[in-house]
């Protein structure tokens, strides 16, 4: 199927590798995807004027009118903005997380399993709420972990703050939320959002942090380990 | 300027939408920065801003909100608490080097240029203690040049120049 796609900000730099994940699930479960033209940054949680949030997140659904209706955008905050400058509901805007579902998982080649091995599926917040703008299958990571054999761990955590957009602004707020989070949970830990990606590796010791796409990359055998 | 109008105006609530909040107390239950053993009660800060009160920028929602949204799931009236709390950082001018680079990043090339937002905040990673994490962060190194978008125009362009001063703990 053909997607719009709107990497945003981070996807071009620190979360380089989300990017490349996503793009190569996507080819994987035969979806083709096309950066909309041209696109700009979304506002990420920086502007407190919701008016110019909403048009600077507004820009790239004018830049995406007529070419694409679909469109698959895996930052959670640039979800939540495009989704929510969206208002007349012109447009399906996803998660790539919404591109799965039990059907395409138990489809998906798998040359390696997660048999005995511990994972904590962990959402962080705009994922999961406010609730007009989170994802529907609020489940799938761990439908994903278990499909291929893996435990689950740290449940009650997974939609909790990690405090990561505190991190260059109070340092302390992100250490004593992620702690909490950490400590609440064991095995490696799978992120979808860039923000607790950093958070996660910066205070997690010893515990090995990843994006879904890097697991399903290494199922499907494209990744040589976790 | 902080009037409670300005501040429901940035963040794209009406007056009714505050005043039918009923002092539930849900929000307080949930709010994030209770876990930072800090008291925190949303509602208050709701009141105080419906009363027409002065919100202070060391007030803690101020200064540690992380725009978790737990009160904006839970509120039986759907009021977005972290926008409005974005709206009175705005109000009372407060950004931290870090935010201003990333909106000069944003007026100069449409995009977030994460090296350019690096050194512009140099000054508090060096001083703040977070040189001890580049190793943890090489993963995330990595040049590219900055894209440059042909069309953006936002209402912060057209602000350039307004004052404000940073906010730091």
């Amino acid at each position: 199927m053909e997607y719009g796609y709107y990497p945003g900000c981070s996807l071009t730099g620190s979360a380089k590798k989300l990017d490349q994940g996503v793009r190569q699930v996507c080819k994987k479960l035969g979806h083709n995807l096309t950066e909309i033209p041209d696109w700009n940054c979304c506002g990420a949680l920086e502007y407190g004027d919701r008016n110019e949030l909403m048009s600077i997140s507004g820009e790239n659904l004018k830049k995406a009118e007529g070419i694409h209706k679909e469109i698959v955008v895996p930052c959670p905050a640039c979800y939540k903005n495009l989704k929510d400058a969206d208002s007349d509901k012109s447009f399906n805007i996803l998660s790539p997380l919404e591109l799965l579902n039990n059907e395409n998982l138990l489809k998906m080649e798998q040359k390696n399993d997660l048999k005995g091995q511990v994972f904590f599926p962990y959402y962080g917040c705009l994922l999961m709420r406010p609730e007009g703008s989170a994802i529907k299958n609020k489940n799938i990571m761990e439908d994903a972990i278990s499909t291929f054999g893996g435990d689950i761990d740290g449940e009650k955590m997974k939609d909790r703050c990690c405090g990561g957009n505190q991190l260059f602004l109070n340092k302390w707020v992100t250490e004593k939320l992620s702690n909490l989070i950490l400590t609440k949970s064991k095995g490696t830990i799978v992120v979808f959002c860039p923000f607790c990606h950093m958070a996660m590796k910066t205070f997690a010791e010893g515990r090995k942090v990843i994006y879904l796409t890097d697991l399903l990359l290494y199922v499907m055998g494209e990744n040589k380990s976790l | 300027m902080q009037t409670t109008d300005h501040i429901m105006e940035l963040a794209g609530h009406r007056q009714e939408d505050f005043s039918v909040c009923m002092g539930c107390k849900v929000c307080a239950s949930v709010c994030t920065i209770n876990d930072l053993d800090i008291d925190m009660n949303p509602q208050e800060f709701l009141l105080k801003l419906f009363m027409g009160e002065e919100i202070k920028a060391d007030n803690p929602l101020v200064r540690y909100c992380t725009s978790c949204y737990r009160c904006a799931s839970a509120c039986p009236w759907q009021i977005r608490i972290p926008e409005v709390v974005r709206a009175v950082k705005e109000s009372l001018g407060i950004e931290a080097r870090f935010e201003k680079a990333f909106k000069k990043s944003l007026d100069i090339w449409g995009r977030v240029y994460e090296p350019f937002v690096v050194i512009m905040s140099a000054p508090d990673l060096l001083m703040g203690g977070y040189i001890k994490f580049l190793p943890k962060w090489m993963e995330y190194a990595g040049f590219h040049f900055p894209h440059k978008v042909k069309r953006i125009r936002t209402s912060h362009t057209l602000k350039k120049g307004s004052s404000s001063k940073e906010g730091r703990s």
